[in-house]
């Protein structure tokens, strides 16, 4: 039960910096050689084609694999090597392609989840419903429900995860990584599966995401929505960045074209 | 409406005054207090017509639950299968008893090492844990075979085969030599006094972050890991916590037999401790008491079925072992008809009005 981060804390300078970042899968690069620089309080696009490395990428970040070679600042600081829920405590958050959520727990408990670093109660506190621990408890209820009306889902608070519709289970996943008040906010393919009206939506969403000073990296196949939303694209093919910029740059890349082999960037 | 429907959903997670939040939160609890502080007053007298010592039975049903609850955090809440609690169980058991008749301890001193013991032992092989699914049951399965095997062949410890004899009974006050029935109730009053107590603290414990951090593990280690979950560090918590709780189980057995061999504690009592907490019902902290409940109670009942209609006819009899039988197909029948534990099953019937005799093999159409 912190206070929270100041939204201008960001400020706009590097946030996360990654430098040669290499992991093989059976001799096989998955991502090779990736350095790039994230700006705070900017929405960074990864494309590329199917299998160029983007939810790889990711998961070094946020230390699900270790790297082959290479290194991740954020914040100054090095963050390979460190397990995953650290590398959450420290305000890098994420969500998941194949969605992953806890289907059996309430809409709600889900969101809890993601508070759970923020809390402190152990086992001893949490079973002899100490003052403290019903505090935190009545806290997590409040700030659950207050994640849950920025992605719009407060009326479903008590349905079971695992029966939204599909749209809303993405809006859940980004509560729940909202919930772990993140610095930086890995997003994996959120749009997809979505219907033209809630991609719009979740651009909105992203947006005010962005604005309570989180610093967002999208990952996504929705050409529309990237070169609409994001600041910076970094393209990716085969595990290594054929090309960085603005989205208007990047478009008339004629790597990228050639990448994409004709798919339309628009 | 919008504003009011979350006013409400908050205000039921705030507690309105302590004394209020306490009884409406432990509605079940208190019932199942009133329950069993007047037990002894009809179980006495219903015990001879029916051939079956209840409240005898119910002393055990006590202890088994304190242990089944315990595994029903590790494995109903937290998704870890182990088959290994009956050598928590056992450990709980000879410590307190080692410990009462050869140095002398008093019991509860025995009983609260038996806890801090069985919890270290459960420290010891928590790296087990690293292991997933079919590998964590096998490996937990092997743990427990390695604890009987030390049981039986630590001779000038244990006593092997032979086992430990004249355990002190529970010291309970104001309880002289001879006084057999009230003995039985007093043991009774107290075993489930420390059971409803470790029920009241498990039941709290999975309504709060931790018992949460524990579904979400069961149902997503990475998301989990990735909201910030310390997967590891939590397994290793219930794990001790629920090698603890079979160890408290275990103590307390110990003193209630008075005699303990290292029969008792083979990977049988493991395997009937996991069947408690699946006929129970998986995430639930009272699935856990009735698991105990009618796993204990089964045989004494199957058991007590000729003295009521006479001998079993000579076709019968040649199955030596018909008790065992029925026993068996009373949980295949449980498990078709109730998957998710008889808990869960009769709550569930009551709410939706459902008939117990829905076919179970009906195709369901959404999970």
């Amino acid at each position: 039960m912190e206070a929270p981060r100041s939204a201008n804390g960001n400020g706009n300078g590097t946030l996360l910096a990654a430098s040669g970042l290499t992991k093989t899968f059976g001799g096989l690069a998955a991502v090779k050689d990736v350095s790039f620089k994230l700006n705070g309080g900017t929405i960074k696009a990864i494309i590329g084609p199917n299998g160029a490395g983007k939810t790889t990428l990711y998961d070094l970040l946020t230390s699900i694999y270790l790297p082959d070679e290479g290194s991740v600042l954020f914040q100054g600081r090095e963050i390979i090597g460190l397990p995953t829920h650290e590398i959450t405590a420290l305000g890098i958050a994420r969500t998941f392609q194949t969605i992953r959520l806890f289907t059996r727990m309430t809409v709600m408990e889900n969101v809890t989840i993601g508070l759970h670093h923020r809390t402190k109660a152990g086992m001893i506190k949490s079973s002899l419903r100490f003052p403290s621990a019903c505090r935190e408890e009545s806290w997590m209820g409040e700030e659950a429900l207050r994640l849950l009306d920025i992605v719009g889902l407060e009326m479903q608070a008590e349905s079971l995860a695992g029966s939204l519709p599909f749209g809303q289970q993405r809006l859940l996943e980004l509560a729940r990584a909202l919930a772990t008040q993140p610095r930086v906010m890995l997003l994996d393919e959120p749009a997809s599966g979505l219907n033209a009206y809630e991609t719009r939506e979740l651009g909105e969403i992203i947006y005010r995401v962005r604005d309570m000073g989180v610093t967002v990296i999208l990952v996504e196949h929705d050409m529309g929505l990237v070169m609409r939303i994001s600041d910076e694209v970094l393209v990716l093919d085969y595990g290594e960045i054929i090309a960085e910029g603005t989205p208007a740059e990047v478009r008339v890349d004629p790597k990228v074209i050639e990448a994409y082999l004709g798919s339309e960037l628009d | 409406m919008n504003d009011k429907a979350a006013e409400n959903k908050i205000s039921a997670w705030k507690t309105a005054g302590w004394w209020v939040g306490l009884v409406r939160r432990n509605r079940t609890l208190l019932i199942f207090i009133l329950f069993m502080a007047v037990l002894p007053l009809w179980a006495e007298r219903l015990s001879k017509p029916l051939d079956i010592p209840i409240l005898l039975t119910m002393r055990l049903v006590g202890v088994f639950a304190i242990a089944a609850v315990g595994l029903n955090l590790l494995t109903g809440y937290a998704g870890q299968v182990s088959l290994g609690q009956g050598a928590f169980f056992g450990i709980g058991a000879y410590t307190s008893a080692l410990l009462t008749v050869k140095a002398g301890f008093p019991v509860w001193l025995g009983i609260l090492a038996a806890i801090v013991v069985a919890g270290l032992f459960g420290l010891l092989v928590a790296p087990v844990l690293r292991l997933k699914g079919h590998y964590l049951a096998m490996a937990t399965l092997g743990l427990g075979i390695i604890v009987f095997v030390f049981m039986r062949e630590m001779t000038w410890l244990t006593g092997g085969n032979d086992g430990v004899r004249n355990i002190p009974s529970l010291a309970l006050p104001g309880i002289g030599i001879g006084e057999m029935k009230e003995y039985m109730r007093a043991e009774f009053y107290f075993i489930w006094t420390i059971a409803i107590i470790v029920l009241a603290l498990c039941a709290n414990l999975v309504r709060s972050r931790i018992g949460r951090a524990l579904q979400a593990l069961h149902q997503s280690e990475v998301a989990a890991e990735a909201m910030g979950v310390n997967v590891a560090g939590q397994k290793i918590r219930v794990f001790v916590l629920s090698a603890a709780l079979g160890g408290l189980a275990g103590g307390i057995y110990a003193h209630l037999q008075g005699y303990i061999d290292p029969n008792m504690f083979f990977i049988t009592l493991s395997i009937s401790l996991v069947t408690m907490v699946v006929i129970g019902g998986m995430e639930s902290i009272w699935g856990a008491v009735a698991g105990a409940a009618v796993i204990t109670f089964l045989p004494k009942f199957v058991e007590a079925i000729p003295k009521w209609v006479g001998d079993a006819p000579k076709w019968l009899e040649r199955y030596s072992n018909y008790e065992g039988i029925i026993f068996g197909l009373i949980l295949i029948l449980t498990m078709v008809f109730m998957p998710a534990g008889i808990t869960r099953g009769l709550s569930d019937m009551m709410r939706y009005r459902r008939s117990p005799f829905v076919n179970p093999f009906r195709k369901k159409v959404v999970e």
